[in-house]
């Protein structure tokens, strides 16, 4: 009988119930978009990371910093016997040397990197190097990335002078002619990068079958002279970024559920205020104090299944046409992270469940809290609507 | 049925003491048909309140058909209001999201009763007060006459003891009220139920058998209908 009641007052008081579940639903679809929003913006980070730069791990020469560039001179090896068999499906071999860009008469140091052109385990944008020649001629064929062509001033054709030295310490200059601007996805390899194939690189700074890293699919092992780097260690900095985010993320979350709670809150002080009268009736009527708190409980419990119901049928097809045109961040293009110019939604069940359950348990919750003080309530002051001041 | 011992009603206002009902004794009989009559503050409501277990006496005792309503807990007295005591209140006091049938209805299902025992016994009620074409409107379709006749079917549908009704025409207009009076003399009859009215309408003193005076809290007159039709 509770129940029906219930439900009988929470369809028929039409409007109010209707926002109260609107917004219920808003907030819980709020919640679950943020989540997954910024998993899909972890997600795609990590992912295209991985497949520019990281891949599988690094075997690396010992003590090789890529934050320190006056020692990259001096720590390249020749590829590992271990890693030489290994298919350029599962390998890319990467030398790392320092270089100056002289676009403009301005100097311009550059991270010289070059990159075995028939490797296919980074996804690098990279064909107009293989389509060049195995020879160096007047000119070295590079490829920039958007914004090191932005900030170098350089467009596909220019040539620009480049200085490096050679294995010996020889200085040596050449122009380099730029063969492409392309789109690169991690700032790491595009900002200060100087895109090259392997062979020309090592050609010009003598270090035949030289490299600095191989980048590999998976690990196979130590390898003698070289130290493996994982993804982990190779992505710190930004595992520890993203960690911050998901921390942020956690507080907007707090504060989303937290939104719910006084909203629902706020409505059934509302509710007990207004609805006085009827609850001194009830009680003159004869339903004691337990049965009223239920009852009043009981529409909250509606409200919240209510809302999830409006929560699916809303929030799905807005979740599949969002996955259709994605979130824009290409104002973000410029910064550090390694994203496309749009993210997608990374919808995980397990989020989705326990913020529904918990957005559900805080407005059982606040349903019940403002419905206690009915227990306490004097049928004769609720009669005349001053129970609650 | 009901015997009022001793009753006195104090409530605190504004950090003072204010005395409603002074040591009140009345006695009242099965299937009376009687009145509070006074003024504003004169004491009826609470007296009619102290009677239908919605308040407690500060001293003295109200014994209700063997009950002893100082004794029991709120939730008893719950249940004794739900089996034995109608009520009608002056602004009618629906559920204002239950139609006409549902109000009605409503007493029968605290009660535990099966609507499909008692859907019969309700839609007679609804007839008998006269609202067989608006069993389904809310309240609020309502005039006061109608929402004041559906409040008695209410009080009556559980086949109370006792109906306690306070200031029932005061919102009513001449003819409204002497219909609602004239309705709920014949229920008296028919029901055996005792009603007890609380109201400073004169009107209401030609239908009643026994009418207590109120004055200050104090017992003013207790007169009671004689064959002749007077009050004395």
């Amino acid at each position: 009988m509770i129940l029906d009641m219930a439900f009988k007052n929470l369809i028929r008081q039409g409007m109010r119930s209707l926002l109260n579940v609107l917004v219920t639903a808003l907030i819980i679809i709020a919640i679950i978009f943020a989540l997954s929003l910024l998993n899909g913006f972890q997600a795609q980070a990590l992912r295209n990371m991985s497949t520019t730069d990281v891949a599988g791990g690094h075997y690396r020469v010992p003590g090789f910093d890529i934050l320190t560039p006056t020692e990259w001179e001096d720590l390249t090896l020749p590829v590992p016997q271990a890693l030489r068999h290994l298919p350029h499906s599962e390998k890319a071999e990467v030398l790392v040397q320092q270089g100056q860009l002289f676009p403009n008469r301005r100097l311009f140091p550059v991270q010289l990197r070059g990159i075995n052109i028939d490797q296919s385990l980074l996804d690098l944008p990279l064909h107009t190097l293989k389509n060049g020649r195995m020879e160096i001629g007047e000119t070295i064929p590079v490829v920039l990335g958007k914004q090191m062509a932005k900030k170098a001033h350089l467009t596909v054709g220019d040539t620009v002078v480049l200085k490096w030295r050679d294995k010996f310490g020889a200085v040596d200059a050449l122009d380099v002619r730029v063969m492409d601007v392309a789109p690169m996805i991690n700032p790491r390899i595009d900002e200060g990068v100087v895109w090259m194939r392997l062979d020309h690189l090592r050609q010009i700074t003598q270090r035949a079958g030289e490299v600095t890293w191989v980048a590999v699919k998976r690990p196979v092992g130590p390898v003698a002279g070289f130290e493996f780097q994982t993804v982990e260690n190779l992505m710190a900095d930004l595992l520890t970024l993203l960690k911050h985010d998901r921390r942020n993320t956690r507080i907007l979350w707090f504060f989303l559920i937290a939104l719910a709670g006084i909203s629902v809150f706020n409505t059934q002080i509302l509710n007990v205020f207004k609805r006085q009268k009827e609850i001194g009736t009830l009680m003159a009527l004869g339903m004691t104090s337990k049965k009223i708190i239920r009852l009043f409980s009981l529409e909250g419990i509606l409200t919240a299944l209510m809302a999830i119901v409006a929560a699916a049928v809303l929030g799905v097809p807005f979740f599949i046409w969002f996955q259709g045109v994605g979130f824009d961040i290409s104002h973000l293009s410029e910064t550090g992270f390694p994203v496309r110019e749009k993210i997608f939604l990374d919808i995980k069940m397990a989020e989705v469940v326990y913020s529904t359950l918990v957005t559900v348990g805080i407005m059982v919750l606040m349903s019940w809290l403002p419905v206690r003080k009915v227990a306490r309530l004097e049928p004769t002051q609720a009669l005349r609507g001053r129970a609650i001041t | 049925m009901l015997k009022i011992q001793n009753v006195s009603k104090v409530y605190r206002v504004g950090g003072q003491d204010f005395i409603a009902l002074h040591n009140i004794n009345l006695e009242i009989e099965d299937g009376a048909f009687m009145s509070f009559v006074g003024p504003s503050g004169s004491g009826k409501t609470t007296l009619l309140n102290l009677i239908g277990g919605l308040d407690s006496p500060t001293s003295g005792e109200v014994v209700f058909n063997g009950f002893h309503l100082n004794e029991m807990s709120r939730d008893q007295l719950a249940v004794l209001r739900r089996e034995n005591i109608g009520f009608i209140f002056q602004s009618y006091n629906l559920l204002p999201v239950y139609s006409v049938y549902e109000n009605i209805l409503f007493p029968l299902l605290l009660n535990k009763q099966k609507e499909s025992q008692v859907r019969d016994k309700v839609m007679a009620l609804v007839e008998k007060v006269g609202l067989s074409a608006e069993a389904n409107k809310k309240p609020a379709e309502l005039s006061g006459g109608q929402c004041q006749r559906v409040a008695i079917a209410r009080a009556l549908v559980k086949d109370p003891l006792l109906v306690l009704a306070d200031e029932p025409t005061a919102n009513l207009d001449v003819e409204n009220s002497h219909h609602i009076l004239e309705m709920m003399r014949t229920l008296n009859q028919e029901t055996q139920a005792a009603f007890i009215f609380s109201t400073h309408d004169e009107k209401v003193t030609r239908f009643v058998n026994r009418e207590v005076a109120l004055e200050d809290g104090y017992v003013k007159s207790d007169k009671v209908k004689q064959p002749n039709g007077e009050l004395i």
